[in-house]
């Protein structure tokens, strides 16, 4: 009777633990923080904005003007790099070298190939996210995207998820933002 | 992306984003956590790694542009002009398209036709344009069998096939059938014949009343002239349903609800035909004649016979007679109109003549020339009967269906088997195009280039608004290419496309599109095709009274599916047919005394018998039927034209070889035999009760009673409850509910407090979105309830797949509708009042009902997880992603406007998909596509609401008064819907709230609602109700109180 009772209990609270994890998973509690895809083509962002200074929104232009912040389109990569070519010369402190991932890009653009870039941060769909709302309220892009300057791999460095979206809505970020919180704002 | 979609553009994030919901992916649809996700997820988590949760394993790629389009950004809309061409008609339209893809058409406010509205088939081209059973490109017949081949191919047979024609000199026997069109196409086409030799094609078009054009041509030289409702003082109309489809119908559904609300000067509408259509609904008398008749009481008004002889004919008591003739005698002017048949056509322009209506209603000298150069329907027909003879070398049809629109006893497929070589440039598969050797299909008419003529100085400008879908081509480059591989022809097609072709003819050539493209209009005109040749001598019916049969049998072309062109379309199947409330189903529509007589009831078979062929259908009741007479809508149960096509029988089966002398079909010919028969289909229908039962949802009031403060007794009787709010006519806006979260009785100290109060830092409650319906404008004619569907990813059930898992027994099509498992979120119900008894006499209340977005909500308390409750903007949120489907709140919604996804419709996997590729691109990216098991229901368009704000927020501004309006206020044909801020004095919408017609539907529940209806008027005392007459001062009690 004794083992009998203990299957039955510990039985319980597997069927608990494993209620928990599902109520856990299904709340969205879990996310896909600290995501980093390796791309198909691996684009520095160091490079870009700290050595060259180039703003975010000089190839992310959409995000001030339209929910979705959209990507460059190769065109826009080229418009550099058809005369920045993979033959990289030497600088103070670096030797000459030969850029591979330049030569894929300029292949992509000559094969007249989009980039088939892995997606790294995603809402549910019944989120609406207007990015142009945030940037033009002077939310920076790395309130919510991470120091994308200084990372080599992108990675989703917040958890994106509806508790954390709501802390800076109620005025709990640093420094205090506030907006509307209400429902509808976002779900519809 | 995971998908290619060929000749578009790659999109940006966006289109990947928005897109995902419905292109079946690797990972499937993440936000909607189905079962397997949820599955997935358990077992995830059971491994111990929580850490990953589900979204970790689903790789979605995001494919940029190659090179960005000019002025677009991704996520946000480009609009572009272009032309409707579902009907004859051509209304100007505003094409959204979102990321290369068109995802909604909305009338253009500029163009003269339309002026900024849209029917419901209008709005559903975009269900032709993604329409799942489109060619994918051209084909050849090899064997009994249409394989793929490419264009180069199809292009070289179709030439060699021409050239083989013209050597054996058989190019005078080449017959062209071509969908009418007015603009620079048809006269290109012919031009393009006559170079090879060839005659002149043959414009047709089925759904269009040809009686009427036949009649108007020969009176006044015109096929259509403009007729000004707002200057007559009394309508009379013999069968002509300019509401429903007779012409260019959003045009009339307009000028009649602005006739009808100048109340000082509004006409009145007297409808004479055997079955009140929708047109006849909106009459304010009906006179039920016998089918045939009309004739009779038209030479009546005329003089030529007395009320009392044509009683004779028609049936119809003298005395009404003489009152209508008395009526018209007094009305000046008048306007008389005639459709359906050539006869009665003529004599209502004979009236008008007499009548002098000539000049002041019918303006012949501003004529709709969209109807010019149409070809009587008797033309194909002896087309038809040379092919049979075998002296057709080579036929060519595009995008029209004669197999189908002639009916079995027109023997057009027979006719077709002894042409040698067919050749079909229809986009789509019908009955017609099936049939032939050569299959190059057209683009859409959203996806090419192209001119209207829909008025005299008016040109349309059509433009593609999105690559192609399929791989397709204009027939018109077709053609072209054709041309160029003729020595003598070459030179004539110089250009490498129509387009190149086209501009440089425009007035204004081609510098001056580039202006006309914003709007999409040009003044001016196009040279009109040449003369059409004379049409041959109809075959006229034996007159009908001498056939033999039980009842007068009453064909009609479907308002909204014509004789079939919008029967592949799920909005337009599954949106109720406005009169009879019936979607994807055929029935015969008989007088309730009538089925009574032959001992059946609704849903119970009848077999009805013609000499051409007999159809087993399943009953329905009208009282608004002749009792002589047996009515059957023809549009649907077309067997090879796709999918949807199918659903419901082809009532052409019972069609007569015969002609009306216009040359039209003749849809009322002859008598036929009915009988009950044994079985049963249930009607599929969306309604509960035709009859209000007393409880006033749609009030009327008499016009006299217009200004003189009556007190109204029309709705149930109100008892005052001690706490009830003051019941003024704001709309939602002082509820109790509200009182509470403004702070009245919460904890002073409560976080919450005060996010209801206006001054609140959010702002949000100094909105208070509200919307009006005004009865007295609304038709009926549902084209608010196809713009929800298209804005809100709005799920069709109704396909015979999409219920034949669950419920093996109930199968076919609208097997879902049987389960009320509809999701309309708009619906457009129709109330009778009156004619208990079965008489004429009855008034009809359309009443657009959608959620009432309450003030207090009984919704809102009885959910457990909070995920329906009121913004501080007034609207009635429901958050899909909180909801858990418990279906309280649609319990406890008096409105019944809450609708639960009972299935996956939105998930590519399940057989309920509501979506099949391509019609998933048509999905509004702005609009969650909702899963299986939450409920749904009317946000006032929560998208358009955002979308301003954000819109305004960029701009650094606030919102302009009357800015933007939600989809089914934008769509209505008849201005019946205004929304607007209600706590803002400047919105158009305050004017209507306070109006002494408002009421609120179900007021006495202390709902506070946000949308104010305002009563239909009443242009004459009903006949129905002698017994409240009304005392003067008194009450004008017509409402649905005592019924």
């Amino acid at each position: 009777m004794i083992s009998r009772r203990t299957w039955i209990v510990a039985g319980g609270f597997f069927a608990l633990g494993t209620l928990a994890v599902i109520l856990s998973a299904y709340s969205g509690a879990s996310s896909s923080q600290r995501f980093s895809p390796v791309q198909p083509v691996r684009f520095p962002h160091p490079v870009h904005v700290q050595t060259l200074g180039m703003n975010c929104l000089y190839c992310h232009s959409a995000a001030s003007q339209s929910p979705d912040p959209g990507l460059p389109a190769v065109g826009t990569c080229m418009g550099c790099h058809t005369i920045i070519g993979p033959d990289r010369p030497a600088m103070e402190g670096r030797e000459a070298f030969r850029s591979a991932e330049i030569e894929k890009l300029q292949k992509y653009a000559s094969g007249n190939l989009p980039i088939p870039w892995v997606r790294i941060h995603k809402l549910p769909e019944y989120v609406r996210f207007p990015h142009m709302r945030h940037v033009t309220a002077g939310v920076s892009c790395q309130t919510c995207h991470g120091d994308v300057q200084n990372m080599q791999q992108v990675y989703q460095a917040n958890s994106l998820n509806m508790g954390w979206c709501v802390s800076c809505h109620v005025g709990q970020s640093n420094p205090p933002f506030r907006a509307r919180y209400d429902c509808a704002n976002c779900h519809y | 992306m995971t998908r290619s979609i060929p000749g578009v553009p790659p999109a940006g994030e966006t289109a990947q984003r928005r897109a995902l919901p419905v292109l079946p992916s690797a990972s499937g649809d993440p936000g909607a956590l189905d079962r397997r996700d949820f599955v997935k997820t358990l077992g995830v988590a059971a491994a111990g790694t929580a850490l990953l949760g589900c979204s970790q394993e689903q790789v979605e790629k995001l494919i940029p542009y190659l090179a960005s389009p000019d002025g677009m950004v991704p996520g946000v809309s480009t609009y572009y002009a272009t032309t409707c061409r579902e009907c004859a008609a051509s209304c100007g339209v505003i094409a959204e398209t979102r990321d290369g893809r068109a995802i909604k058409l909305e009338g253009n406010p500029d163009h003269p036709l339309n002026r900024g509205a849209l029917c419901a088939r209008g709005q559903a081209a975009l269900q032709g344009l993604y329409n799942p059973d489109r060619y994918r490109g051209p084909m050849i017949r090899r064997g009994d069998r249409l394989e793929p081949i490419s264009w180069d191919e199809a292009l070289r047979a179709f030439a060699e096939r021409v050239a083989e024609t013209r050597r054996g000199g058989q190019a005078g026997g080449a017959v062209f059938l071509n969908q009418h069109e007015s603009g620079a196409f048809p006269a290109f086409l012919d031009d393009w014949l006559a170079g090879l030799g060839m005659p002149p094609h043959l414009s047709y078009d089925g759904q269009a009343d040809f009686a009427s054009i036949a009649a108007n041509r020969q009176s006044f030289q015109v096929s259509w002239p403009r007729y000004d409702f707002r200057a007559a003082r009394l309508v009379i109309s013999f069968g002509a349903d300019f509401l429903d489809a007779w012409g260019p119908s959003v045009t009339y559904q307009l000028d009649w609800a602005d006739a009808r609300t100048d109340f000082a000067r509004a006409p009145k509408l007297v409808y004479v035909g055997p079955r009140r259509s929708l047109t006849g609904l909106n009459a304010d008398e009906w006179i039920d004649c016998r089918p045939g008749s009309e004739l009779a009481i038209a030479r009546m008004l005329m003089g030529d016979f007395t009320p009392a002889q044509a009683a004779v004919v028609s049936g119809v008591d003298a005395a009404r007679l003489e009152r209508l003739r008395a009526a018209l005698e007094a009305a000046s002017p008048s306007l008389v109109l005639g459709g359906g048949s050539m006869d009665v056509a003529l004599m209502a322009n004979a009236i008008n003549n007499a009548r002098g209506n000539v000049g002041a209603t019918v303006l012949t000298a501003e004529p709709v020339t969209a109807y010019d150069g149409m070809n009587s329907p008797a033309d194909v027909r002896t087309a038809v009967d040379r092919m049979r003879a075998g002296s057709v070398s080579l036929l060519m049809v595009r995008n029209v269906n004669p197999v189908h629109t002639l009916g079995r006893s027109g023997a057009v497929a027979e006719a077709m088997g002894r042409v040698p070589f067919k050749v079909s440039f229809s986009s789509i598969m019908d009955e017609t195009s099936e049939l032939c050797d050569l299959i190059l299909p057209d683009d859409h008419s959203l996806e090419q280039w192209g001119v209207a003529q829909p008025l005299r100085g008016t040109l349309s400008l059509q433009q593609p608004v999105m690559n192609r879908v399929f791989d397709t081509r204009p027939t018109a480059d077709v053609l072209m290419a054709v041309g160029r591989t003729d020595s003598a022809l070459a030179s004539r097609y110089a250009a490498p496309s129509f387009r190149e072709w086209l501009l440089p003819r425009l007035p204004g050539g081609a510098n001056g599109i580039a202006a006309a493209l914003p709007n999409g209009l040009i003044a001016g005109n196009v040279e009109p095709r040449g003369a059409t040749r004379l049409a041959p001598l109809p075959r006229l019916a034996p007159p009908i009274e001498g056939t033999q049969g039980d009842l007068y049998l009453v064909l009609y072309n479907h308002p909204l599916l014509g004789v079939g062109r919008g029967a592949n379309k799920p909005w337009l199947q599954e949106l109720p047919d406005p009169v009879t409330k019936i979607l994807w189903q055929t029935v015969a529509e008989l007088h309730p005394d009538t089925a009574r007589r032959l001992g059946v009831k609704n849903g119970q078979m009848v077999r009805v018998q013609t000499e051409a062929g007999s159809v087993n259908l399943p009953v329905c009741t009208y009282p608004g039927m002749h009792r002589e007479t047996v009515a059957i809508a023809v549009g649907r149960g077309l067997v090879r034209s796709g999918r949807y096509a199918s659903a419901g029988v082809n009532a052409l089966e019972l069609l007569l070889p015969f002609e009306d002398r216009s040359g039209a079909p003749a849809y009322v010919a002859t008598k036929a035999q009915v009988a009950a028969a044994p079985g049963y289909q249930q009607l599929v229908t969306t309604e509960g009760s035709a009859r209000q039962h007393g409880r006033g949802i749609g009030r009327a009031m008499l016009l006299a009673d217009i200004g003189r403060d009556v007190e109204h007794h029309d709705g149930p009787v109100h008892h005052k409850l001690p706490g009830d709010g003051d019941h003024s006519h704001l709309p939602g806006l002082r509820a109790p509910i509200a009182a509470d979260a403004q702070g009245d009785l919460v904890h002073p100290e409560d976080i919450e407090r005060g996010m209801y109060d206006p001054k609140h830092w959010s702002g949000m409650a100094k909105r208070r979105w509200a919307m009006t319906v005004d009865l007295a404008r609304c038709t009926g004619c549902s084209a608010c309830v196809t713009a929800c569907y298209a804005e809100n990813n709005i799920p069709t059930v109704g396909a015979v797949w999409q219920g034949a898992k669950l419920f093996p027994d109930k199968t076919g099509f609208g097997a879902n509708i049987l389960r009320s498992r509809e999701m309309a979120w708009i619906r457009l119900e129709r109330y009778f009042e009156g004619g208990e008894d079965g008489g004429p006499d009855f008034d009809t209340r359309f009443v657009p009902m959608m959620c009432q977005h309450c003030g207090n909500a009984p919704c809102e308390p009885v959910c457990p997880v909070y995920a329906t409750y009121h913004a501080p903007d007034g609207l009635n949120i429901q958050v899909y992603n909180r909801c858990v489907g418990t279906r309280y709140c649609s319990n406890n919604c008096p409105y019944k406007v809450r609708y639960f996804n009972w299935f996956g419709y939105g998930e590519p996997a399940r057989a309920q998909y509501a979506f099949p590729e391509p019609l998933n691109w048509q999905l509004n990216p702005d609009v969650t596509v909702r899963a299986k098991g939450v409920m749904e229901k009317c946000t006032f368009c929560v998208q358009r609401i955002r979308e301003a704000e954000n819109r305004a927020q960029a701009e650094g501004r606030e919102i302009i008064p009357d800015e933007f309006t939600v989809a089914c206020a934008q769509a209505c044909p008849s201005r019946a819907i205004t929304f607007g801020d209600a706590a803002d004095d400047r919105w158009a919408i305050n004017r209507l709230v306070h109006d002494e017609r408002a009421y609120h539907v179900f007021e006495e529940l202390n709902t506070y609602t946000a949308v104010v209806y305002l009563r239909k008027v009443l242009h004459q005392e009903p006949s129905h109700s002698p017994q409240r007459r009304l005392v003067p001062g008194s009450a004008a009690d017509t409402g649905g109180g005592a019924h």
